[in-house]
């Protein structure tokens, strides 16, 4: 470029400098009569690489959060199968926290239950139990979780699956009549102790055990919403669970990705292949019934146990809901939800490498890479 | 309004926002540093009981190296010198002068006799570099180095006047009070360069300032102001031209490549200062903020002044500091002693209390939110990067893109498990910047052989 050839618009105008401006209107607050407090200098100061600020945010408020938007739908729980659900559900936190406590003693680690990551796993399994199960089952199931999933994996964050998902298909397999046994709403069982009478009185059909003979449920669909069917105690209100995930969302404790998949997925294919009645009918039941929504809102986000590379969320819910169709279809079982996560849990470190975000200015470099070799060449 | 992906929106603790520009009396001792940019440090030309008086210099650079020199901020007499220690290990030698509060200045301080518009490039460029003009915004790299490599490679300057990081409000006042030096700098680039277009980048959390310079350049149709969202890091010069022009600029490549050159809005007020009234850099605007500052405010102070003196004239501390940063809390850099001098970098002082003090997490443990990843404004996957720079797998560290962070902090500041992500990413490079160089080494080596 010509150095002469400078635009001739441009001028410069040398302004005087204005008159100091140290008492400008704007300027200091007068400064306060009344007398400050004054500190020393100190001799030396804390050095620590930047950021200086943090969010403050933490592990525990995330965990607490989490709990937060559970308690809508195990109030409803509680209110529905009475307070049985209740004593479940103090037996299942109180023996996660006290495994995690136990398990670290042990293995001589710091102990880590006040960041509520313990709690908030007893509160999944208790949600996960019908309320008629033996009592000592939430104690198993917490046990397998905490000490089996959690620690013997190195703990919060390094677990591969998710603890109260594992620990519900480990109890569910291992004592299947006993947690198969769906409650309808409204039973009342005693407190503590075990339940008696014949199984007809207590059990209700669940509105998948029906979709798998082919027939759409009696249950009204609005019934399905709010929660008024027989089922485990966290799973059966829809509409509180939904309202629990909103509240994640805007508080951006989880994505909208993985249950946005996940349920789209389960919506599209059982939309496209129903099984029973008009396509709508059939698409709405499977995804309100059984653990869909506390699945795909709360388990599938667990963060230790899903990807965080925002595509590889969106095929991770693909993947979780695909495998739900596939098990509720062809399966054996009545419900896939379960096994869909654990499955994808296990691929989690492949889908994050193989759907690492685009780098920024990645295009650049390619190109940039390309002229090199055409030069070369 | 512009802006890019990811990024925070961080609480801006714009606490000095409305405190006018005051200019602080110099003390009784300065300490200048020897390294006030990128570069080797200047040698000092001056010895113990030296007479210097205000703008000359003290502090030279070889004509071809990359560096610029070093005036002296106060009149009086020279001590001599001395070595500071930073908190990084790095020792600075400073010269250190004996103000004799007459303030005389140098008689060789004279604006060019030329008009600007009948100058050459390459004489801007050199009233730019003896008037040891470097970069305000912190990075310190040298203003005339980078118009001499723009210089016809670019077809747009930028004025990075984003000021995103929270606590500093030091241009916000600059461009408030003197818009004129701001534009008029610009100008002068934008001249040297024979550039046609340039943008004076805001952000949104500083209409007044943006309405202020949009009336200063309303004449002209080639600078305009936008106003940028405020969000953290905005002010990055990636995600500044990312917003501006849409190009996606990669972490290896410099501004250039896009087009574009980038100066802070301090640097155009000091070449604007430089051919105005030939005053070389000998002070800069600073914030002194932070929660434990009686007074804080927006001060012209000179270069070399210490810290605690600085704070003397803010009137003393009200809480006991834990922690000085120079900078920005995102990006600067916590030193151990209220002894370190202000230098032309250093944009604001933050003297922090315990309240702002996070505790380190012992062994933290990612729970894999996955924050620092859709907040990372470069699309990394830092908690990886973490993770194998923790373990001491630089492959895979790298294959996560360490190389690419530009460590602006925002995975730090947004993770919940409290994990210095940023550090161990520092960390990665190096090693991996290590390892290529001995790989480099060796094959230079086989050659040889």
């Amino acid at each position: 470029m010509n150095e002469n050839d400078k635009p001739a618009e441009l001028e410069f105008v040398v302004e005087e400098p204005t008159e100091e401006p140290a008492e400008e209107p704007v300027g200091k607050p007068k400064k306060k009569a009344k007398k400050k407090a004054r500190a020393s200098f100190p001799k030396l100061l804390t050095v620590s690489p930047s950021p200086h600020l943090k969010s403050t945010e933490t592990t525990r408020s995330v965990m607490i959060e989490v709990m937060i938007a559970l308690t809508p739908a195990l109030i409803w729980g509680i209110y529905v199968f009475g307070l049985r659900a209740l004593t479940i559900t103090v037996i299942s936190v109180g023996c996660c926290i006290g495994f995690e406590a136990l398990t670290q003693l042990i293995l001589k680690r710091r102990i880590t239950v006040s960041d509520m990551s313990a709690a908030l796993t007893g509160m999944l399994i208790a949600m996960n139990m019908p309320v008629s199960v033996p009592l000592w089952i939430p104690v198993v199931a917490s046990a397998f979780a905490i000490i089996v999933v959690k620690q013997l994996f190195g703990g919060i964050g390094k677990n591969i699956v998710n603890p109260a998902m594992a620990a519900r298909v480990f109890v569910m397999i291992c004592w299947a009549g006993q947690m198969t046994k769906n409650t309808a709403p409204g039973a009342r069982f005693p407190l503590f102790g075990s339940v008696q009478g014949g199984v007809d009185a207590v059990t209700a059909a669940t509105p998948l055990a029906s979709l798998k003979q082919g027939v759409l449920p009696r249950t009204g669909l609005l019934d399905l919403l709010s929660g008024n069917i027989g089922g485990c105690i966290g799973e059966v209100s829809s509409a509180l669970l939904i309202l629990g995930g909103i509240y994640l969302l805007i508080r951006k404790i989880i994505s909208w990705r993985i249950p946005v998949a996940f349920i789209g997925t389960v919506a599209v294919l059982t939309f496209i292949f129903p099984q029973a009645g008009e396509r709508l009918d059939f698409m709405l039941y499977e995804i309100l019934s059984g653990g869909l929504m506390l699945g795909a809102i709360y388990m599938a986000t667990d963060y230790a146990t899903s990807p965080i590379s925002p595509t590889g969320r969106i095929v991770f819910g693909v993947g979780c809901g695909a495998i739900t169709v596939l098990i509720r279809y062809f399966g054996g079982y009545p419900e896939g939800v379960s096994f869909a996560i654990l499955i994808m849990n296990l691929l989690v470190w492949y889908i994050d490498n193989a759907f690492m975000p685009r780098r920024f200015g990645s295009e650049l470099a390619k190109k940039r890479e390309r002229e090199k070799e055409e030069k070369k060449a | 309004m512009y802006t890019f992906k990811g990024g925070t929106h961080i609480n801006e603790y714009k606490l000095t926002k409305d405190y006018a520009l005051e200019e602080i009396e110099a003390p009784d001792r300065v300490a200048i540093s020897m390294s006030q940019h990128i570069g080797a440090p200047c040698a000092p030309c001056v010895e113990a009981g030296d007479e210097v008086l205000v703008g000359q210099i003290i502090g030279k650079v070889d004509d071809g190296a990359l560096g610029c020199p070093v005036h002296a901020s106060v009149s009086g007499k020279v001590i001599g010198t001395d070595v500071i220690c930073g908190s990084s290990g790095n020792r600075e030698t400073c010269v250190v002068i004996e103000n004799d509060f007459k303030g005389t200045v140098s008689p060789e301080i004279a604006p060019p006799e030329d008009k600007i518009t009948e100058m050459t490039k390459d004489e801007i460029a050199s009233v730019i570099r003896s008037a040891g003009i470097t970069g305000m915004g912190g990075a310190s790299f040298p203003a005339y180095a980078k118009i001499n490599s723009a210089a016809g490679n670019v077809d747009r300057v930028i004025v990075n006047c984003a000021e995103c990081e929270p606590f500093i409000t030091a241009d916000h006042r600059l461009l408030l009070e003197h818009p004129e030096k701001v534009v008029g700098g610009l100008k002068t680039i934008m001249i040297a360069l024979g550039v046609k277009q340039a943008f004076i980048a805001v952000e949104d959390n500083k209409k007044d300032a943006a309405r202020v310079l949009s009336d200063k350049v309303a004449d002209s149709d080639m600078i305009t102001v936008c106003l940028m969202k405020t969000k953290y890091p905005q002010g990055d010069e990636r995600q500044l031209i990312y917003a501006l022009t849409g190009t996606e600029l990669p972490m290896g490549m410099l501004p250039m490549d896009a087009g574009c050159v980038i100066f802070n809005a301090g640097t155009c007020a000091a070449i604007y200062d430089a051919f105005a009234t030939g005053m070389p850099v000998v002070k800069r605007i600073v914030t002194v903020t932070g929660d434990c500052v009686d007074r804080p405010g927006n001060y012209v102070i000179p270069i070399g002044m210490k810290v605690s003196d600085v704070v003397e004239k803010c009137g003393g501390l009200i809480k006991e500091p834990v922690k000085a940063v120079f900078g920005g809390p995102m990006m600067g850099k916590a030193e151990f002693s209220l002894d370190t001098p202000v230098k032309k970098g250093t944009s604001a002082i933050l003297l922090l209390s315990k309240s702002f003090d996070t505790k380190p997490v012992p062994e933290p443990e990612c729970i894999r939110c996955g924050k620092c990843v859709s907040n990372c404004p470069m699309k990394l996957m830092p908690a990886y990067i973490a993770q194998y720079s923790r373990l001491g797998n630089m492959e895979m560290a790298e294959k996560f893109g360490a190389m690419s962070c530009v460590e602006c902090g925002t995975c730090s500041y947004n993770c919940p498990a409290k994990i210095e992500i940023v550090q161990y990413i520092r960390s990665a490079k190096n090693n991996i910047k290590a390892e290529q160089r001995r790989l480099a080494a060796l094959r230079a080596e086989k050659k040889d052989s």
